[in-house]
């Protein structure tokens, strides 16, 4: 490091150059249609579909917002009941995980017992096919359920596909955490539980914290399983909601875009918290303390 | 303060036996120190007294209480561990609080027992940081604190020392010593480090394998030592031991080298070398009972110089003698070459002598 900073510098490095200007263009291409996607949420109908197309508004308008916000007419109505139905469904999802996935990373991290190993690979099984292949199968074990056109069949299903990566992200966790401190605690006075509580559970929540917005945003995005699970529009999730903007006579593409753009702010505003998160879960096991 | 009782504790996995049948007394007010090489059980022991892991077989009695089975918490123990375990997102203060917490005392109680302990061991000042703020002798004190602060019957101590640097740690001994002494403490203290545990226990375990090979006061290990295990852990340098052969010319009792030179031992010592089972024997001795002879002595057997170590007041020499190492301590004005032909005279009423089957120390009964 500090022999880096005392070398002088040098008059052109082509690979750091080259690097940037990748990334340059990386961003580029990640960032316009996000972009293009929130100027046209300031559009109105007429300026969306001119061509060649305003780069920037010629009258900036937030009436899109506006519309979709108030809960008056049938238009706000709908989207106010989709992103309710989202922030539940993706709310108990997330609580779900974290009440399942504490303690069995938990047991995973600290007790021996006979089928350990294989059960600690039962749960990666799941990722390891894509999620479509258990679409159908998932239907009719739901409709078995009597859970078809329920929000219970997402919870249920979106708690599965969060499981395994949750599980095996917190028990990184609960391995880096010396054992010796829990002996401490159960000399010092405390039960079992209460060690956990008390000193696991404290030392533990980056992790927590970024399983719990990893299943979040895995919910809230999911839209396939809801597509299929739900017919009603009063218990439809956003992602299929959304949807309806296109069917109606021609798409309203600002009123599309408005409404994408409102249902992206969770995942963004997560998503910023989760990466100092989980670069903190990641990095956790790599070094010695 | 109370006292320990071990009786026949046993801890195994499958057939693998961690702790075999241990059966030892810590009596009310001293300091008993595990000792041994690493998987020796000495850690294991004092788990099973903690009650931090399930005993196999056995009981183990904390005063005038049976504790077999009791959840840690319940058996009235403190603990001090190797890498100090101070819970990281407390503060000092709030380390040496929580074994009272989660006894429910009142709050005034606790504040003035915290600020009482912290007093003791001089780290008032550190009350309101977190433990990574702390240098190592700090948590060292700090995890002394938490021990002590609610003043339970018997204090457990798995390797206090170890990671701590070479100064400190011999200033930590002297504390946790005078720590003992002040509040006649009951102390089981396990250690790797066989000066840690003679200059510090009232009396010392020595273990291996599993088994309690013998449990005496150091002065007592140190001097007869019941198999050539404890003799060549105990004392450093090592108690050093030199397989032989017993041979007899008539009345008289020799031993014998492959190297075809003769040991004539003393009557007392051939009473003991001809209680062994075999022609087998291990003669045992410390560097302090030989003496180096730079020409042929009579009753010096010949020997050849490995290594020379001066340390200033003394110089210790590794010598080959029927192709054991043994050690040597001479003054630092003899000078010694590598490969010098040396003459080694022994002390018969200072050595030792074992069996060369069974390991154990040989006596003149």
């Amino acid at each position: 490091m500090s022999t880096d900073t005392q070398t002088p510098q040098r008059s052109f490095d082509g690979w750091k150059w080259g690097g940037r200007v990748f990334l340059t263009l990386l961003l580029i291409f990640t960032v316009m249609p996000m972009a293009w996607m929130l100027i046209t949420s300031l559009k109105t109908g007429f300026a969306a579909m001119q061509y060649p197309p305003q780069w920037w508004p010629s009258e900036p308008t937030l009436s899109n917002y506006t519309r979709l916000l108030d809960p008056s007419n049938s238009v706000g109505q709908d989207f106010l009941r989709y992103f309710w139905n989202s922030l539940w469904v993706s709310t108990a999802t997330t609580i779900l995980a974290v009440i399942v996935a504490v303690p069995a990373a938990y047991a995973f991290s600290r007790f021996r017992f006979p089928g350990r190993t294989f059960l600690f690979f039962a749960v990666l099984l799941r990722n390891m096919f894509p999620a479509v292949i258990f679409l159908v199968p998932l239907f009719i074990l739901m409709r078995l359920l009597g859970l078809v056109n329920t929000h219970g069949s997402l919870i249920l299903t979106y708690l599965t596909f969060g499981l395994p990566l949750a599980i095996w992200l917190l028990k990184g966790f609960y391995d880096n955490i010396p054992i010796q401190l829990e002996q401490a605690a159960r000399i010092d006075g405390a039960t079992r539980f209460q060690a956990f509580l008390y000193i696991v559970m404290p030392l533990s929540t980056p992790g927590i914290i970024a399983t719990s917005i990893y299943s979040f945003i895995g919910a809230w995005n999911e839209y396939i399983y809801a597509y299929t699970f739900l017919t009603r529009h009063d218990q439809m999730t956003l992602p299929v909601g959304i949807q309806r903007f296109f069917s109606e006579n021609a798409t309203d593409w600002p009123g599309l875009m408005a409404a994408t753009f409102m249902m992206s702010v969770p995942v963004v505003v997560h998503f910023l918290v989760l990466q100092l998160y989980i670069v903190r879960a990641l990095a956790e096991g790599s070094v010695k303390h | 303060m109370a006292q320990v009782v071990l009786k026949d504790v046993v801890k195994n996995y499958g057939s693998v036996y961690a702790v075999n049948h241990v059966s030892l007394t810590v009596n009310d007010g001293e300091f008993v120190a595990l000792v041994g090489p690493s998987g020796c059980g000495k850690t294991t022991t004092l788990n099973l007294i903690a009650g931090l892991i399930p005993i196999s077989d056995g009981t183990i009695v904390i005063g005038e209480r049976e504790v077999t089975r009791l959840d840690p918490k319940d058996r009235d123990i403190a603990m001090v561990f190797q890498n100090y375990a101070l819970y990281p997102n407390k503060t000092v203060f709030n380390n040496l609080a929580f074994p009272l917490q989660m006894r429910k005392q009142p709050r005034e109680t606790i504040e003035e027992k915290v600020k009482a302990a912290a007093k003791v061991l001089d780290i008032t000042h550190l009350l309101e940081r977190k433990p990574r703020e702390l240098s190592g002798g700090q948590q060292q004190r700090v995890a002394l604190g938490r021990a002590l602060v609610r003043d339970p019957a018997v204090f457990l101590m798995d390797e206090p020392l170890s990671n701590l640097d070479a100064k400190l740690r011999v200033q930590m001994r002297s504390e946790i010593k005078r720590f003992h002494h002040n509040l006649n403490a009951t102390v089981v203290y396990v250690t790797h480090d066989q000066l840690e545990a003679v200059t510090m226990a009232d009396k010392m375990a020595v273990m291996n394998g599993g088994f309690l090979q013998q449990y005496d006061t150091p002065a007592q290990v140190f001097a007869n030592p019941v198999n050539t295990f404890v003799a060549s852990f105990v004392g450093s340098p090592a108690m050093s031991l030199i397989p032989l052969q017993v041979v007899t010319h008539g009345t008289d009792v020799a031993l014998q080298s492959a190297e075809g030179w003769e040991l004539p031992l003393s009557p007392e010592n051939a009473r003991k070398a001809l209680s062994a089972k075999g022609k087998d024997v291990v003669l045992g001795a410390r560097h302090s009972t030989l003496k180096l002879h730079k020409a042929p002595h009579p009753g010096a057997v010949p020997g050849r110089v490995y290594t020379v170590e001066p340390t200033g007041d003394v110089t210790f020499a590794q010598v080959f003698i029927a192709e054991a190492v043994v050690n040597i301590s001479v003054e630092p004005t003899v000078m010694l070459d590598p490969d010098e032909q040396v003459w080694i005279e022994f002390d018969q009423s200072r050595l030792h002598l074992f069996d060369g089957e069974t390991t154990m120390a040989l006596s003149a009964r």
